[in-house]
């Protein structure tokens, strides 16, 4: 019951420690690790890891509202198939198109389930992971479908003074996204729902649309990962995406998110991505076996989800 | 304030849960610009009432006017659109929003471009909260604020909804001096706005400082409503409480065995101060109180459910350890909780299983359990408490609050309690069942055990309890003999009156 | 004298749940007996069904315990994939070493899993998805990558492992003695003084608590019993395949909370029956098998399962209404 002392001190420390851990460890890389801090290296720790950040994104919208998507992996998947066939029988544009809208139908469904009926986040999420893997395979009979549209291939790997254009794109979405959710009244609700979801409701905010709408973004934002993965393989395949969904979580959590909902931001958001993609290119070039680096990245994820859950206990009366 | 009309009315409302009448025709007028008492026991029927007003009930019978109009299907949406707006004890902020976010909440202003407008927002807030010269800081989580912050920002979201009707329940029941001087000087800003108050509390000078009309609840019934100069504390509190009780309802043995269980010095910081007291074989001892007299909290602080930063327990004269409820139960002491729903019983699960629960260890060797004996004891159990239905198979929420609670009753006597700590232990509960809770408790009595039973329900304490203990504020502020006790006593000792009535 | 109605009402709750879908497995008995034309029905047909289900069953045993206290078990897949890597690797020590050691450290996998649960208090889908991260990067790593075949000193799978699938006694295949034996084991757990405790606790932890009832340490056992089943899984898995692999288990996750869920247990826990979660697997194994004879694509049936799975927590969630 009393107030925190300097509860602004905390708030920067808190939401800038992994801003601090990502400066620490690009740090201890450049000293430490040859070619971490090549112009090269740089680029393509931007370029792989664009893909997971259009993915966090999305999965910070999910987990704003104390929601989860287990799912995004696999639409990964799925949109990549999508995007694939269609690309051989239409344009580029049509199938970019096609590969977004069943993004967010996909996401519709979710949300939908998850805010119609009583069925948890993670189970409908987990459920309809099943399902995409299923579409994926289904549409795909299981095997690599490859692209022959040359202009798209250029697209997904070109770069723009030294960035990666899926990089840029993130860049941009990001920002895009931190304007919708700082100054934009849904964006705050998104906020509010998280926070409390009964208060809101009083207040008259429309819970179940809200929580409809995250899913759907995510859907969509699954599906420009998707896109771009497709583009960088120059082929869809029904198996790839696998464990997607785990770095996404992880990158929102040690950004500073909070898995019952209501705290999280895009920089910080941002920040974990950029954390995970560097660590991940420091255990490469350190010749890590790469068997290791889902451990670490398990570890990370406890650490960080519990170290939230100790902020947490800590910061309330 | 007279000369006008009121904001809101409510003529004859009746209101029932589970076949109990918690309102009984009940009028009560909100006039603009007072500040109108509701006051009464625990169990009066106050917070149902308030809960009409603001559209979370909907009554049985009678009707609301508001603004001239009559009301019909009030939500608890509509009510705060239109103006009726009430501050409950738990705070319906966005805890992780800051103050001016959950001032503004839905209503956010924009500028042209469909942005939110941040420094009107902000401003918004702030000359609410300055022209009361409280000094919050709007831009942390509201979390973060204390207590009686918290109130005053959800009061100003109130306000920011031009409320007409503002419904205060408790408020200041955490609060320092210093915060209720603020608080007060807010009220009084708002009156002078025009706005109708309906000020729900215990304390009694709180009443006579701020009150100008008082409403005395008792047992759902309106007993008396008039100007706050018309009553002075020993006539509002002979309001609240005289009813004719038959005390020759009272009955049991009167002879008690030795010391069975002691508690000394029982404190945990803000909430229970050095409580001692001894309960002896035999014998039924009340606890009375009002709500946040921390009642509950002793008793939780005695079976172990909360840790003690101070005291010790003694079982027949020895010193034990009660660090879990798992030791007191081993040790025969058990708890009747308070919310038997959420602390006593599993609801999805069976009758026979609810009960057996705590006796199943006892009575296994080497984790093999002895279900035949086990189900023949259940069995008993049930018949011997008039468990109805008697079937053992029966999810437990499909049974009456007065069944349940035998339930949790018999829980606690297979596992062979011979200390037994009930909490509201008619809570909820009809009539009928009532009386068979009274006579299974005379039975345990006559067996020598020991009953520590904490009630808000003053004719309950004194025809069922040997000896009465009252709680204010944390510690036990007296103790009276069933044999001169009497409601008033009772009641002015929980009030902390400073005179004798 | 009582009607069949009256008789069914006087069970408890959970045998009602188990009543209910023996009458949808019984439904769909007779759906793949039609499409089989009478060929679904035949003792062999039967038996090869349960025994080729027997990981599942057990793993989904260890699934049943877990979602009953409330949780829920994400990491059982890799824990099968380890134990199937550690079982093979220490070979050259002899079977029983073997077993031993992969026991010791699935279980102590499990004791993390239910420590980050039950004390640090993380909700348990995080935990085990991550830990299923870490137990399956670590089996990865100890087998170097792929399947292993042989110890590491070269010792062979023992030969008549390998037959295991495929002896029988008593025209019984020996993998389902061994599926019986670790059910009748968690039912005799179920009715044991701690283990019994799982439904109060997954019911109403604070009441559960209040009662008496050690909450904590019966959560964290559940997820160690459960690291142990799946141990006995990996096992199974090494003599049916003849290989420990570090990558299987993908699937085993969304099975095992498919069989429970079907089975009538809530995930929010305080309910299911083991009759009910066995039903779950056949009716699954069922579903499979109607699916093939009527030309669906193999592709699909994840989908068809996430469906399932769905449609099974949504008539469970909606059934606990009151």
């Amino acid at each position: 019951m009393r107030t925190r002392l300097s509860p602004r001190l905390l708030m920067f420390a808190e939401k800038n420690s992994a801003l601090m851990a990502l400066i620490i460890v690009c740090l201890l890389g450049a000293l430490f690790v040859e070619n971490f801090a090549s112009s090269l290296n740089l680029s393509a720790i931007l370029f792989q890891y664009a893909i997971i950040g259009f993915l966090a994104l999305g999965q910070l919208l999910v987990i704003l509202t104390a929601g989860i998507d287990l799912s995004q992996g696999a639409q990964v998947a799925m949109i990549s198939i999508v995007t694939a066939v269609l690309m051989k029988s239409t344009g580029i544009v049509p199938a970019v198109i096609g590969g977004l809208v069943m993004g967010a139908l996909f996401g519709l469904i979710n949300g939908f389930l998850v805010s119609r009926t009583k069925i948890p986040a993670f189970v409908v999420t987990l459920g309809m992971l099943g399902v995409a893997r299923g579409l994926a395979q289904l549409f795909s009979d299981s095997k690599p479908v490859s692209i022959d549209v040359q202009s798209f291939v250029d697209f997904g790997r070109s770069n723009l003074a030294g960035i990666p254009v899926s990089a840029i794109l993130w860049g941009a979405a990001s920002l895009a996204l931190a304007f919708f959710l700082g100054q934009r009244r849904l964006g705050r609700h998104i906020y509010a729902v998280g926070g409390s979801e009964e208060s809101s409701r009083l207040s008259g905010i429309n819970v179940k649309n809200i929580k409809l709408l995250v899913y759907v973004l995510s859907g969509v934002l699954s599906a420009v990962g998707g896109i771009i993965w497709t583009a960088r393989l120059s082929s869809g395949s029904p198996l790839g995406g696998n464990g997607y969904e785990m770095e996404s979580i992880a990158a929102v959590i040690v950004g500073g998110g909070y898995m019952f909902g209501g705290i999280g931001t895009v920089s910080g958001t941002v920040v974990g991505v950029l954390l995970f993609g560097v660590i991940n290119s420091i255990l490469n070039l350190l010749g890590i076996s790469p068997y290791w680096q889902g451990t670490i990245k398990g570890v990370l994820i406890l650490a960080a989800v519990a170290l939230s859950q100790f902020r947490r206990v800590n910061r309330s009366r | 304030m007279e000369t006008q009309p009121p904001v809101l009315s409510l003529r004859k409302i009746c209101k029932s849960f589970a076949g109990i009448q918690v309102l009984k025709e009940v009028d009560i007028d909100l006039y603009p610009g007072e500040v109108h008492c509701l006051v009464g026991e625990n169990g009066a029927g106050k917070s149902t009432l308030i809960k009409i007003m603001s559209g979370a009930y909907q009554p049985d019978s009678g009707n609301l006017n508001y603004l001239g109009d009559s009301l019909n299907n009030l939500n608890p949406h509509w009510a705060r659109e239109h103006g009726i707006n009430t501050i409950y004890q738990e705070i319906d902020l966005i805890p992780t929003l800051s103050a001016a976010e959950n001032i503004s909440l839905g209503i956010e202003p924009l500028k042209p471009n469909g942005n939110i407008d941040w420094p009107v927002l902000r401003k918004r807030a702030t000359k609410i909260l300055e022209s009361w010269g409280a000094s919050i800081d709007i831009d942390v989580p509201v979390s973060n604020l204390k207590v009686a912050c918290q109130q005053m920002v959800a009061i100003a979201k109130a306000l920011s909804l031009n409320s007409k009707v503002l419904i205060l329940d408790e408020p200041t029941a955490v609060f320092a001096s210093s915060e209720v001087d603020l608080l007060f000087s807010i009220i009084q800003k708002l009156k002078s706005q025009g706005i109708a108050l309906l000020y729900i509390s215990h304390h009694m000078d709180e009443i006579f400082r701020i009150g100008d009309r008082v409403t005395v609840l008792r047992d759902g019934i309106l007993i008396r409503s008039g100007l706050v100069t018309e009553f002075n504390k020993s006539s509002l509190v002979k309001a609240m409480v005289g009813r004719d009780i038959d005390l020759s309802q009272r009955n049991g043995s009167q002879s008690f065995g030795e010391e069975l269980f002691r508690a000394d010095g029982i404190t945990r910081s803000g909430v229970v101060e050095n409580a001692t007291f001894s309960l002896r074989g035999g014998e039924i001892v009340g606890v009375a109180g009002l709500v946040g007299a921390g009642r509950t909290e002793m008793a939780r602080l005695l079976v172990g459910a909360d840790r003690l930063d101070k005291g010790s327990i003694s079982l027949h004269g020895k010193l034990i350890k009660v660090g879990s409820p798992r030791d007191a139960l081993m040790q025969g002491i058990g708890m009747l909780p308070e919310s038997r729903k959420e602390e006593g019983l599993v609801l999805v699960r069976s009758v026979s299983e609810n009960i057996a629960y705590s006796a199943v260890e006892k009575a296994s060797r080497f984790g093999l359990v002895p279900w035949g004996k086990i189900r023949r004891l259940v069995n008993d159990v049930i018949k011997a408490v008039d468990i109805r239905p008697p079937r053992p198979a029966l999810q437990v929420l499909y049974m009456s609050g007065g069944n349940q609670q035998k339930v949790v009753l018999s829980k606690l006597l297979l596992a062979g309690c011979d200390v037994m700590i009930l909490d509201e232990p008619t809570r909820g509960v009809d009539v009928g069942a009532r009386m068979e809770i009274y006579k299974i408790m005379q039975q345990l009595k006559n067996q020598g055990k020991a009953i520590l039973m904490i009630s808000s329900d003053l004719p309950e304490i004194l025809t069922q309890a040997d000896r009465i203990l009252v709680m204010a504020k944390g510690r036990i502020a007296g103790e009276l003999s069933a044999n001169e006790a009497t409601e008033e006593k009772v009641l002015s000792i929980a009030l902390q009156l400073g005179e004798a009535i | 004298m009582q009607t069949l109605l009256q008789k069914y009402r006087a069970t408890s709750f959970d045998s009602q749940a188990v009543v209910k879908i023996m009458a949808i497995l019984v439904g769909l008995v007779v759906l793949a007996s039609i499409f089989s034309q009478g060929v679904f029905l035949q003792p062999k047909n039967l038996v090869n069904l349960i025994s080729q289900n027997a990981l599942l069953i057990v793993i989904a045993m260890a699934q049943l315990l877990v979602i009953v206290t409330g949780g829920i078990d994400l990491s059982v897949g890799s824990l099968v994939a380890i134990s199937s890597v550690l079982f093979v690797l220490f070979q050259d020590y002899g079977m029983a070493a073997s077993i031993f050691i992969a026991l010791v450290v699935t279980m102590m996998f499990g004791l993390v899993n239910g420590f980050l649960v039950t004390y640090v208090r993380l909700p348990a889908f995080v935990v085990t998805l991550a830990s299923m991260q870490i137990i399956s990067s670590v089996a990865k790593v100890l087998s170097g990558g792929g399947a292993i075949y042989a110890g590491m000193q070269g010792a062979e799978i023992p030969a008549g492992l390998s037959a295991f699938y495929k002896n029988t006694l008593l025209g019984i295949p020996y993998p389902l003695f061994i599926c019986i034996l670790f059910v009748v084991l968690v039912a005799l757990y179920l009715r044991s003084s701690t283990g019994h405790y799982i439904f109060s606790i997954g019911g109403n932890e604070q009441a559960a608590f209040l009662s008496g009832i050690p909450t904590r340490r019966v959560k964290m056992a559940v997820y160690v019993i459960s690291a142990a089943l799946c141990c006995v899984g990996g096992v199974l898995f090494v003599a049916r395949v003849g290989m420990g692999d570090p990558q299987t288990g993908a699937w085993i996750p969304l099975d095992s909370i498919a069989a429970v869920s079907i089975g009538g247990a809530s995930l929010s826990g305080g309910g299911g029956t083991i009759s009910g979660t066995l039903i779950g697997v056949v009716i699954l194994s069922v579903l499979n098998n109607i699916m093939n004879l009527l030309g669906v694509p193999p592709t699909l049936q994840p989908a068809i399962k996430g469906l399932v799975i769905l449609l099974a927590v949504y008539l469970n969630s909606a059934r606990k209404q009151n």
